[in-house]
Formats: structure tokens, sequence, C-alpha cells
């Protein structure tokens, strides 16, 4: 647990390290975490034992957000003005984004899908 | 006397208080989360957030106050982030094969999310700040709220928007597949992903864990791109708003 957090923060750190001497504007935690990812990639030395506080943390991670959305509630005099055009932009939007996502996906990973049946046939008739 | 009720009130305006009521609504939630089958409205993320929403009121601590209350909680949002690199890693080596059409369907799909909501708030008069906190909403939160501050938004905002983001995709994804006439279990969990980041990979996993693995997969790469794309992007998006 300690090593996993231990090697979170260092990579959080590295991630600020990094924007501060380019100037890049990405938040520091998610250059850290692409950091991250490349050290396991590469099989950096350790880097394994993030697993224990990495799925800790990520699986609590409403615990983390939740008081972020409490705002909502409590400062609502700063949106109540949007509330339609928020409302429609959340729930309509989501379930668009679900429709044209789910066709283009059938789309791009149907045909593999297709294709790996359509050897299996070729192998029964085969057999 | 009324020394010690003063200074008993006070309790309410130390980090101690907001961390204990944070804590206990975050408990109560997940017992109820649980008694609910993991129903996706039943989210702790909503149900956390009620007693807070009532207690804060009552002893008169402000949303400001109780966010520097519990700032030593917001602080692990940070490593939370970095820690999502251990998922995303796992998941690539399940997917191998398929990667390439992956990762252009993850460009593809972060692209349309993000495009969708803006271009809504944007056509129903919502201001900048508005739009702009909703443009990272189907990525997953503790990147969502960080790359928000790039696009000038609310980080209270992008919480809520992504939170109900995930439900509305986990609750809409069975009509939806059923109406798409989508069978294969790959394009719902990575779709599941894209779309409802973490509540929508949990919602994937009742389909299996093939379905489950894209999830994670599409969750990790959407939040990826969309950090790494949106505040470069954003500027030039921000001048027609």
């Amino acid at each position: 647990m300690i090593d996993g957090l231990l090697i979170l923060l260092l990579f959080q750190f590295f991630g600020e390290v990094i924007i501060r001497l380019t100037g890049i504007p990405l938040p520091a935690s998610v250059v850290g975490m692409v950091l991250l990812l490349l050290a396991l990639l590469l099989e950096a030395p350790f880097t394994q034992r993030v697993a224990p506080a990495a799925g800790a943390l990520i699986k609590h991670i409403s615990l983390l957000i939740f008081p972020l959305g409490v705002g909502i509630v409590l400062q609502w005099h700063r949106y109540e003005e949007y509330a339609l055009a928020l409302g429609v932009a959340v729930v309509l939007g989501t379930l668009l984004s679900m429709i044209v996502v789910t066709l283009m996906l059938k789309k791009l990973l149907g045909g593999k899908h297709q294709e790996a049946t359509g050897s299996h046939r070729g192998d029964d008739h085969a057999g | 006397m009324p020394a010690n009720l003063d200074n008993l009130a006070g309790l309410v305006h130390t980090p101690l208080f907001g961390v204990l009521l944070t804590l206990a609504s975050y408990r109560f939630a997940l017992w109820i989360y649980g008694r609910s089958n993991s129903l996706p409205i039943f989210h702790p993320f909503l149900v956390a957030s009620i007693p807070v929403i009532i207690v804060l009121p009552l002893v008169n601590v402000d949303y400001e106050e109780y966010r520097d209350q519990t700032q030593i909680i917001a602080f692990l949002l940070g490593p939370a982030t970095v820690a999502l690199a251990w998922p995303l890693y796992r998941q690539l080596h399940t997917v191998r094969s398929v990667l390439t059409p992956i990762v252009i369907a993850t460009i593809l799909g972060a692209f349309i999310s993000a495009a969708i909501a803006v271009g809504l708030a944007w056509w129903l008069g919502a201001p900048a700040e508005v739009v702009g906190s909703l443009a990272p909403k189907s990525i997953t939160t503790p990147i969502a709220v960080e790359v928000v501050k790039s696009t000038g938004g609310y980080v209270s905002l992008a919480a809520g928007a992504v939170a109900i983001t995930g439900i509305v995709g986990a609750l809409s994804a069975g009509p939806i597949f059923r109406l798409l006439k989508v069978t294969d279990h790959r394009v719902k969990g990575f779709a599941l992903g894209l779309v409802a980041h973490a509540i929508g990979t949990a919602r994937a996993f009742e389909y299996g864990e093939k379905a489950g693995a894209f999830a994670g997969l599409a969750l990790g790469l959407c939040g990826l791109v969309t950090a790494i794309a949106l505040p470069w992007l954003w500027p030039w998006v921000a001048q027609y708003l």
C-alpha cells in the first residue's frame, strides 16, 4: 500500500516537474498517468507494486468526487438560469452520444468480428 | 457554561467535522447502493450528496468552507488520476489484436461526445463557462475536474454533469443496444466506457468480462485523448461562444 502510494505521488510529482518546465496546458496528474503507463509498459522495476494503492483509490473514486458535486445544489443560484440548457445537453446529449458512438463502433469493430466468424466457419468446413 | 456550548458549536467549523460528514455520507451511500443491487440511479455519487446537502445548511457551514474542510479528500484526486494508468495498462494487454480500430474509435468517440454536449448547450444559449463545464462530461471524473480548469468551466458543474452522464448512459444502454441490434459484447463495452466512463464500465461488467475489459480500456483512452486534446482545442472553440 505504502509502495503504491509512493509510486503514485512520485509520478504525479514528475508530471508537475514536466508541466513547470515546458508550460504545456495539461493537468499534472494526467501527465503523471501517461508517465506511469509508459513505465509499466517498459516494465520499469517496482512499478507493478502500484496495484493495491491504485485499486483502492479507483474503487472509492466516488468518495473523492462527490464533495465537488454537492456544489451544484448548494450554489444552484449560479446555474438555475441555464437549467434547461444543462438538462438537455447532459441528458439528451448523452443519449445521442450513446447512439452515434454505438453505430460507429458497429462499423469499426463489426468488420473484424465477421472476419473472425468467417474463418471459424471455414475451419468447420475443413474439419 | 455558555462558553462551553460555544466551543461545542465551533466544532462544525473544523476539518474533522467536514471529513467525518463526508465519510459517513459515503458509507451510508455504499450501503444503499449494495441494497439496491448496484442500480445506477442509486449510485454513491448521488446518494452520498444528500446528507451533506441537508446537514451543511442546518449547521451554517457554506459550500466554500466545506471545500476547505475537505481539502485532504480533494488532494487524493491527483494520485487517483495517476492510478488510472494501472487498469489502462492491464486492459491494453487483453485487446492488443484490435488496437488500431480501437484507437481510431476512441478519438472519434471522444470528439463526438464532447461536440454533442457543447453544441447543444451553446445552441440553448448557455454562457461560455457553462458550455466549458460540459465539454469533458463523458470522461472519468478525476480527469474531468482537472481538464475543466483549461476550459474555464465550473468544477462542481463538471463533476455533476459527468455523474449524470454516467447514470443516463448506463440506464439507456440496454434499450439502445436492443434498438440498434448490437450483439457484439466488445461494442457494448466500448460504447459504455467511452460515453459513460466508470459508471458505464460497471454496467458493462454485467455483460461479462470481455465487455468490462473493453469498457475499462475505453474509459482510460477516452480520458487520456480528451485531456490531451481539449486544452489545445478549447481556445479555438471558445472564440465562437
